[in-house]
């Protein structure tokens, strides 16, 4: 019964989390990206958690909080800064189109349930079902660092992206040892920072966060 | 004890850096000085390697001090040195070494203010310090973690001086690289998500060397999707192609010691993760599947950079794209079976040494010229003597002549090739180094003879401390025309590692 109720809210966790993935495809505002991605990590937070109370493992909690601080609180503040101070609002002409692009996420979902399906075989958590969506997480985040042009869009691209890999981790393990996810965390912080920091390089260099100017450097 | 005074120095240089400030010319030397004690400690590491054969484990932390730390971090044999890593550790140390000592702010010829060689000595030495955790990690989290922080403190100096170029080049190396070390990460998850399934939560089970134990009961259908995720995600990180395009931008943009030290190790030390990952894969699936993905990889790696080579207009990006077509060279011989790996790996020492010094010098015709363009740099021996022949004798070195190391590293390869019976890809192999040589030969000839530009102030001026490089051109001789006995059994650990 307990493990029937675990399984199901997993899942539904799961699935709102990689739903919030899609969103950032689906949405055109630089600002809609910021707040998809902070009610993501809300949801991942919250998913967490429940994974540490029926799994019991404490260490998820202290997880939990780690990560609602970081990505629902902190990185979305900065990033919210750095939209106004550099003024984006919109992505403008992705290199792949809306459209294209929500179809594109619909095949890589389907792509992670083919390439997680071993992992659905042996394994005999009841957190399993949610492992294909966690992967389609991460093939989504990839995907949007891709096909977006904004600089910014591309951070939260990879934030998405790693999103993905901490549901995995919970999905599948139940988590990580604690001292490795704490380096996670302070990585993906000081990545954070140095993206920032180069955002607003090329802001200054380049006058806008196009990266399709990126084109310099050949030969 | 001993991985203290490894790891140690690179932190305190990095602090010495960030307290003093503005930056002044003994932090500098303090660094080197410190670079140095980290070289005894791996040439040490390797010494006991070499004498017990026995892999050293430790923690840091000793349990006496930090008992509670200890246990609720599950820090227990988070650092190991076997031969393996003691090979790395003695390359990237050394490198770094003599990178430290011939950086910006130890000499007389400085184009950087203050305030850049601060952030310069505070970020290198941070870097290097991570490199060299990256390779005495037992624990693989703690691995990745390390190769990650090296992506992030190199990518603040790569723009030393802000530019187009510069930032262009530095957002393409964080993002493609962050994107590819996470994927990495996947790869460790999925590692760690099949020994969970099957053994349970166990204390350290992110220890390799518990991995490894575990490894011939792991599901071998698990392992071949963790795998492919580590292969791709250290990959990029190693400039295999097709995840290289980062990688001749952040090389030719970053100032000389940074292009030096990544090139030379930083390449090097991914590579090195993937091999302790292919051991774990290989007890799990056999040699066979990680070997051809070797093969294939490699192949590619090799191909794409000889053909940009012949494209290529500007003398870094030509060094940067060699690198590419050197590490394709090494994961070529990691596949080829016992002798294919350890002319690997001692293909990747001599390209270590070879490789750094050419970025170092590379930086001083920069210097001088003013230009990155093959075709506006000549006259190289009239303007700075010393500097061109040391850059002559390094680009004879890469493309393989005799009595270089290289040339005995590449002829071992192609004879593992020829063993493991594959005439065909070795003569592709040997037609695509045919190509390199003559690329870089015909760029040699240009940049050394005929008059130097209008402008180019002739003479080697300050410099005469580059003379320090003839220790890397003593090594690379020594390399050619001897295999040093203890470098030999090192060797022949290792290789046992690999293939165990």
């Amino acid at each position: 019964m307990n493990d029937a109720v675990f399984s199901q809210l997993t899942t539904l966790g799961s699935s709102v989390v990689l739903i919030f993935g899609i969103l950032l495809l689906w949405r055109r505002s630089v600002s809609a990206y910021i707040s998809s991605f902070r009610w993501q990590s809300t949801v991942l937070a919250v998913v967490l958690a429940v994974i540490g109370y029926f799994g019991h493992d404490p260490e998820l909690y202290l997880v939990a909080g780690f990560s609602f601080v970081l990505k629902a609180v902190v990185l979305p503040h900065y990033l919210e800064r750095m939209r106004s101070r550099l003024d984006v609002t919109r992505e403008v002409e992705p290199y792949v189109n809306y459209a294209a692009s929500l179809l594109m996420a619909g095949v890589l979902v389907l792509l992670a349930y083919v390439v997680t399906r071993p992992l659905i075989l042996v394994s005999t958590l009841p957190t399993r079902s949610g492992i294909p969506l966690a992967m389609g997480l991460i093939f989504v985040g990839f995907f949007v660092i891709l096909s977006r042009k904004k600089a910014l869009t591309q951070i939260v691209g990879f934030l998405v992206l790693e999103n993905g890999i901490v549901l995995l981790a919970a999905l599948g393990t139940y988590g990580i040892p604690l001292i490795v996810e704490i380096g996670v965390f302070l990585d993906v912080l000081m990545g954070f920072l140095v993206m920032q920091v180069l955002v607003y390089h090329i802001h200054g260099t380049f006058e806008s966060i196009d990266v399709d100017q990126l084109n310099q450097l050949k030969h | 004890m001993t991985f203290l005074l490894l790891l140690l120095p690179p932190v305190l240089a990095a602090f010495f850096a960030f307290i003093i400030r503005p930056y002044r010319r003994w932090v500098g030397w303090l660094s080197a000085v410190l670079g140095l004690i980290s070289l005894g400690a791996a040439l040490n590491f390797a010494g006991q390697a070499i004498a017990l054969g026995l892999p050293v484990a430790g923690s840091v932390l000793t349990a006496a001090t930090f008992g509670v730390l200890v246990d609720s971090l599950g820090l227990v044999d988070v650092l190991r040195a076997d031969s393996l890593s003691a090979l790395l550790m003695v390359c990237v140390a050394g490198v770094s070494a003599i990178t430290l000592l011939l950086s910006p702010g130890l000499w007389r010829e400085d184009h950087y203010t203050p305030a850049q060689l601060r952030r310069f000595q505070i970020f290198f030495n941070l870097f290097v310090g991570s490199m060299l955790l990256a390779v005495s990690a037992n624990n693989v989290g703690l691995m990745w973690i390390a190769v990650e922080a090296t992506t992030i403190f190199s990518a603040f100096i790569i723009p030393l001086t802000v530019s187009k170029h510069s930032v262009e080049a530095s957002w393409k190396y964080i993002l493609i690289c962050s994107v590819g070390i996470a994927l990495a990460f996947t790869g460790t998850v999925l590692a760690y998500f099949d020994f969970v399934t099957l053994a349970g939560r166990v204390e350290n089970a992110l220890n390799w060397t518990v991995l490894l134990e575990t490894a011939p009961a792991l599901h071998p259908e698990v392992m071949r999707i963790a795998f492919v995720f580590l292969l791709v995600g250290y990959g990029t990180k190693a400039g295999l192609a097709p995840m290289h395009t980062w990688l001749p931008d952040a090389h030719s943009e970053s100032p000389a010691p940074l292009s030096a030290a990544m090139s030379g190790v930083l390449l090097a030390v991914a590579l090195y993760a993937i091999l302790r990952w292919k051991i774990v894969v290989d007890a799990s699936l056999g040699a066979s599947y990680t070997n051809n993905l070797f093969l294939g990889l490699g192949m590619i790696s090799l191909l794409v950079a000889t053909f940009s080579m012949v494209l290529s207009k500007n003398y870094k990006r030509l060094l940067a794209y060699s690198s590419i077509e050197n590490t394709g060279l090494t994961c070529l011989g990691l596949g080829l079976g016992p002798l294919g790996v350890f002319a690997a790996l001692l293909h990747l020492v001599n390209h270590s040494v070879a490789k750094s010094m050419l970025f170092l010098l590379s930086g001083r015709i920069l210097h001088r010229y003013h230009t990155t363009e093959i075709s506006k740099v000549s006259g190289l021996l009239k303007a700075m003597p010393l500097t061109g022949s040391l850059f002559a004798v390094g680009i004879l070195a890469i493309i393989g002549l005799p009595p270089f190391g290289i040339f005995i590293s590449e002829f071992a390869l192609i004879r593992a090739g020829f063993d493991t019976g594959r005439p065909w890809l070795m003569g592709l192999v040997l037609a695509l180094l045919a190509v390199a040589f003559v690329v870089l030969l015909k760029v040699l000839n240009q940049m050394l003879y005929g008059q130097p530009a209008d402008g180019v102030s002739i003479g080697e001026a300050d410099g005469w401390h580059i003379g320090l490089l003839f220790l890397s051109v003593a090594g690379l001789v020594v390399l050619g025309l001897t295999l040093p006995a203890p470098l030999m059994t090192l060797l022949t650990q290792c290789v046992a590692i690999v293939s165990q």
